[in-house]
């Protein structure tokens, strides 16, 4: 145990990992934007953010889930499948778009409730209960819909005033809403967790949750709250995903949640629980889709991202394991 | 001593194949400190349990304040004014102190906790106390002590009437119990109930006024401990009188060689430059309060955590241990105060835990012999005389005594002429200890050599030939058995700087 | 239903297996009456093509589980492996067997990979296989520019490996590969049960530390269980090919819900220690056999997952109150 504490008191209050992995999103940013004039331009920039946004909601969700020590596999298979249902009703039940937007994060809510109640009630260890509605999920969106891909409406079509909610353009330029919702999550979950009893004791359950329980905090319940909100945030996430792509296909969406997962822990959230933060989260988001979209400009093909995000994954695990030794 | 505050009357309790409470009595006035005791298993903790509400209750009554009442959860408890402080620290380690003391009941601004004014509450409690910490420091910083006088302040923060105090002593320093008395004294001042549960006698001669004594999950009897001995108490305890006699003179013949050499042995805070020799066919006690660092110097010495300096020297032979692979090919065994976590393998069998250090001695070609292992795990069961329906039970469904001679086997089955054993009778009832005893004895009789880890006074005055003394990591004692008493260990053990 | 139980035999097979046994068996029974197609000699073969890689991932998998750990990786690591030593094949004209042992060692070294990283690192098994997923994701797309690869039918040149699975003899087709997973089985379970290796990771499974302090070298047998796991894998990749012979990059995930859920089913615990080969085996022809049923009565395959999902639930809420029950 090291007990030199670096000495500003402006590192320490926002933690040396963070800064860390800033360091490296400010590293990556200039370099991709060094080695390749068309990485950028303005229109790059939209896409990355584009990339980011359902993958951002995603990550925040996972965020939850990880404090509490646990792990939500269901949100990439997940996400599509709330998206299916939702965008069905729209398409083929000639539902309004809020309505499908609506049931959209509903149904996310209660597969959250869902996740929850397996794990806090029903005692089975979260990553094996998430696979288990990773499946169903995978099943259940494609089973409803008829096993067809559903579109969302056209940004130009009636219904298509959504879309603008993500990206929007104003005399020709593209002014990218979705990171206004995406800022705004960020503070308002920073707020929740760290302010209010509801982060508070998702905080406790991961860190000593019998402690918590013996102090008389109704655990049971506020580890269900963490999933719900999980789930909540794969709900946005499809909403997101929907506006950015359009197109939903069944049996999609697995692995999604690698990416989420994965920029939640680069972004300093602990696998063993208690510890998390939503504004590190971001920044691991931005590290994965900047990897994403900047590898092809400098000439890499995109599937380097994954060997590099699982490189960086292993490396951010392991400075944490090796800290912890010592 | 005031009027009645609790009474629990008739409390019986049953778990599946246990019968844990038989109808137990129990009564606390205002202004008293009640000691609850009796050996490990008697019933206390969960006669404490029920009344905290983590238990529900079979039957009887409790009648608290004039009135009958059955709590279903500890906030319920709380509410009421029954609080607890656990044996096992339940502190969040991510949260701050502040934190911890108000968790469950934050004081809000909206719906934000206002976590300003439980930083100044918790520094109100903390003046109030007596206590030099500070609320926003993490609680994972703290020290095993503090973090328990931060328990102990969040319990009485609940507008306590009645505190529960389960063994609080166990991890405290001397002057750490020294604070913890004076807060119990002021606590009793202020006309509340406290319930002090503690294997230490001294301690209860010190700050109890009435004893109840819980036997098997019965109720003994309650003393008044101004008006016993220590004597009547362990008789009430045991329910008969036990003779352990002190050792008087050492087994060892005085030109027995040395067979395991430490020479400034250093391994973070908790070792520091320990030196000592063990010769062969002798007991050597370990003494010392909690967190003295002996387990910490038998881990570093067994290669289990890595040691930052020190020789080792084996039959005259120097030694590497850098992995519990090295010493055990050395022939040293260790068995650990917790077995469960680092002894035995409980969902496996007798015969597999017997020869789980062994294993390559038992093969035929690439395949286990079953066997010869089966052979080799029922003679220890005969010879250790282990209570069990065959060697393929599973080592779980075995009691303390007998989970502990599965450990020995499985030293004994490697052939270790040198065995560690740490807090040997630990959670082990009083029938079996003298068995463990028995063995230890004999196995140094057999010229093994032992090093014994206890914390309790009579064990090491009756089981050592020699005894070393530890105090906050170093060194502080080494007494010849016909030189130690009570008083001459206790002096070691506290020696400051 | 006592009495039962506390047959010798049923003592020996287990009970928990029989059942799961009697499940499969009803299982097909209520395929066949609600579908006849099912009594048909070329469906059963068809389960079994879905039966062969699940089953040698699915064992693989059941020695990272007995360990206590977890490997999320051994879908596309197999597709990792079959694409890598099937680009050899195709485009660049290697020969057949040194491209299957090329396929195994592919598989072997994303095993060794995460074993090093669990046992000799430190980082936890989920996280370990979540990465190797990514990499293995990655590698398989980048080593074939992303372009799926078809290895040879069975009547081209170098096709005889198809063989493995499926051996025309007199115009009836003998299921090799199920003689050979059997074959397989057996030695897992032998290796489980039998050797120094299998004790080792089934008791530090159960308590790594306890087996530690017996002057175990640990980290080794950790390390040994991922090692094996991998290298199963890259056997499947062999079967998977030799059943469907197209494989695409960036896929394989499904998989390892599948094998785990094989595992679990089978009554290997998810706490570590407790691992049973022949369960895994049974558990994986359940799976198999439900995604041909629901073929078969001309369901979307979809319903599949959702059962299994469920399955998986149920198995381990079982483990779960069976252990509650005997502490």
């Amino acid at each position: 145990m090291n007990k030199k504490k670096s000495g500003s008191p402006l590192v320490n209050a926002i933690g040396t990992q963070k800064l860390v992995i800033l360091a490296v999103l400010i590293v990556l940013f200039a370099a991709f934007s060094i080695l390749s004039a068309s990485f950028r331009s303005y229109s790059t920039i939209i896409t990355i953010l584009s990339y980011s946004y359902y993958i951002t909601f995603m990550a925040i969700g996972a965020t939850f889930a990880l404090i509490t020590g646990g792990v939500d596999l269901s949100l990439g298979t997940g996400m599509i499948c709330y998206g299916m249902i939702g965008g069905y009703l729209v398409i083929e039940q000639g539902m309004p778009v809020g309505v499908g937007m609506l049931v959209t994060v509903l149904v996310a809510v209660l597969f959250g409730l869902f996740n929850g109640t397996l794990i806090a009630v029903f005692d089975i260890p979260p990553f094996i209960a998430t696979l288990a509605t990773m499946m169903i999920t995978r099943g259940i969106g494609s089973v409803v819909v008829g096993g067809m891909s559903v579109t969302w409406p056209q940004a130009a079509s009636a219904q298509g005033w959504f879309r603008s909610l993500f990206r929007t353009q104003i005399n020709g330029v593209m002014i990218p809403t979705g990171f206004l919702w995406v800022l705004l999550s960020v503070i308002i979950m920073t707020f929740i967790l760290n302010k209010t009893k509801l982060g508070r004791y998702i905080i406790a359950i991961g860190s000593n949750k019998e402690a918590t329980r013996l102090s008389g905090v109704k655990v049971v319940k506020y580890h269900i709250a963490a999933y719900a909100i999980t789930g909540f945030f794969t709900g946005l996430a499809a909403l997101a995903y929907a506006a950015t792509f359009q197109e939903l296909s069944p049996g999609t969406g697995g692995g999604l949640e690698l990416d989420a997962i994965g920029s939640a822990i680069i972004g300093g959230t602990s696998t063993a629980g208690g510890v998390g933060s939503i504004a590190g989260t971001l920044i691991g988001v931005f590290i994965m889709s900047m990897l994403k979209t900047g590898l092809p400009f400098v000439g890499l093909q995109a599937n380097w991202q994954q060997i590099i995000t699982g490189i960086i994954l292993l490396g951010a695990v392991g400075i944490d394991v090796m800290k912890n030794k010592r | 001593m005031g009027e009645v505050i609790l009474t629990m009357k008739g409390i019986d309790k049953s778990f599946p194949g246990v019968h844990a409470l038989d109808h137990v009595d129990f009564e606390v006035r205002k202004g008293e400190v009640h000691a609850l005791m009796g050996e490990n298993g008697a019933g206390k903790s969960t006669l404490m349990k029920i009344l905290t509400g983590i238990y529900s209750k079979d039957s009887g009554s409790i009648v608290y304040e004039g009135k009958e009442v059955s709590f279903t959860s500890p906030r319920d408890a709380q509410d009421a004014g029954i609080v607890i402080v656990h044996q096992e620290l339940n502190m969040v380690n991510h949260l701050t102190v502040a934190q911890n003391i108000f968790i469950g009941r934050e004081p809000m601004k909206g719906i934000r906790i206002d976590d300003a004014k439980m930083v100044r509450d918790s520094r109100a409690l903390f003046d109030m106390l007596g206590i030099d910490i500070d609320p926003r420091d993490k609680m994972s910083t703290l020290t095993v002590g503090k973090q328990q006088m931060c328990e102990i302040a969040k319990a009485i923060s609940h507008n306590a009437k009645l505190v529960v105090f389960d063994e609080p002593s166990a991890a405290l320093t001397e002057t750490e119990i020294e604070q913890l008395f004076k807060i119990i004294r002021d606590l009793k001042s202020k006309d509340m109930g406290i319930v002090y549960i503690s294997h230490r006698m001294d301690e209860i001669k010190v700050i109890t006024d009435r004893v109840t004594v819980m036997r098997d999950g019965t109720y003994a009897g309650t003393l008044i401990t101004k008006d016993c001995t220590k004597d009547d108490i362990i008789k009430m305890m045991v329910g008969r009188t036990i003779y352990e006699d002190p050792k008087t003179k050492s087994m060892v013949p005085p030109d027995a060689p040395v067979v395991l050499k430490v020479e400034n042995l250093n391994a973070g805070k908790m070792v520091q430059n320990v030196s000592f020799e063990l010769h062969k066919g002798e007991i050597l006690g370990f003494s010392g309060l909690m967190g003295a660092g002996r387990t910490e110097t038998m881990r570093a010495l067994f290669g289990a955590d890595p040691k930052t300096s020190g020789d080792i020297w084996i039959n005259g032979q120097k030694a590497e241990i850098r992995t519990p692979q090295d010493a055990v090919r050395l022939g040293i065994g260790y068995l650990s105060e917790d077995r469960k976590q680092f002894g035995i393998v409980l969902q496996k069998t007798i015969a597999e835990n017997t020869t789980l250090a062994t294993l390559p001695e038992f093969m035929k070609g690439i395949f286990i012999n079953r066997k010869m292992e089966n052979a080799a795990a029922q003679k220890y069961v005969d010879s250790l005389k282990t209570k069990t329906p065959g060697i393929d039970q599973l080592v779980v469904n075995l009691s303390g005594g007998n989970q502990q001679k599965v450990v020995i086997a499985k030293w004994l089955c490697r052939n270790c002429d040198i065995l560690i054993f740490d807090e040997p009778t630990r959670g082990i009832d009083v029938g079996a200890k003298n068995e463990i005893y028995h063995l230890m004895n004999q196995l140094a009789a057999e010229g093994k050599s032992i090093i014994m880890i206890s914390s309790e006074m009579t064990e090491i005055l009756r089981m050592s030939d020699r005894i070393i003394v530890m105090c906050e990591g170093r060194k502080t004692g080494e007494i010849a058995i016909e030189d130690a008493t009570q008083e001459t260990i206790m002096q070691a053990a506290t020696m400051q700087e | 239903m006592e009495k039962f139980r506390n047959l010798p035999v049923v003592k020996k097979l287990g009970f928990n297996r029989i059942i799961l046994f009697g499940v499969l068996v009803l299982m097909y029974v209520i395929f066949a009456i609600l579908s006849p197609t099912f009594l048909k000699y070329a469906r059963i073969l068809s389960a079994l093509n879905y039966a062969y890689f699940l089953g040698f991932l699915a064992l693989g998998v059941t020695f990272a589980i007995a360990t206590g750990g977890i490997d999320f990786s051994v879908g596309p690591v197999m597709f990792c492996a079959a694409l890598i030593s099937g680009q050899m094949l195709t485009k660049m004209g290697l020969p057949l067997p040194v491209c299957l042992i090329v396929s195994i060692l592919v598989g072997t070294m994303f095993g060794a990979f995460n074993g090093f990283m669990v046992a000799f690192v430190g980082i936890p098994p989920f996280i370990t296989s979540m990465a190797g997923m990514m990499i293995a994701k990655g590698v398989g797309s980048v080593f074939t520019r992303t372009q799926s690869v078809s290895w040879p039918q069975a009547s081209q040149a170098n096709g005889w490996y198809r063989m493995l699975v499926k051996y025309r003899l007199n115009g009836t087709q003998i299921p090799t590969g199920l003689i050979i997973l059997l074959l397989v089985a057996v030695i897992c379970g032998i290796v489980l049960n039998k050797t120094k290796a299998g004790r080792y990771i089934l008791c530090l499974g159960s308590n790594k530390e306890a087996v530690r302090l017996s002057g175990v070298n640990v980290k080794k047998w950790e390390m040994l269980a991922y090692l094996i796991c991998g290298t199963l894998a890259g056997i499947a990749a062999i079967f998977y090919v030799g059943a469907y012979t197209t494989v695409q990059p960036g896929l394989g995930d499904t998989f390892n819900n599948e094998a785990i859920a094989s595992c679990v089913m089978g009554g290997t615990s998810m706490a570590g220690g407790l691992a049973s080969v022949g369960g895994t085996i049974i558990g994986t022809m359940i799976i198999a056999l439900l995604q041909e049923g629901i073929m078969a009565l001309g369901f979307q395959k979809d319903y599949q997952y959702v059962i299994t999902g469920i399955i998986v639930l149920i198995a381990v809420y079982a483990d779960i109150r069976s252990r509650k029950r005997k502490n």
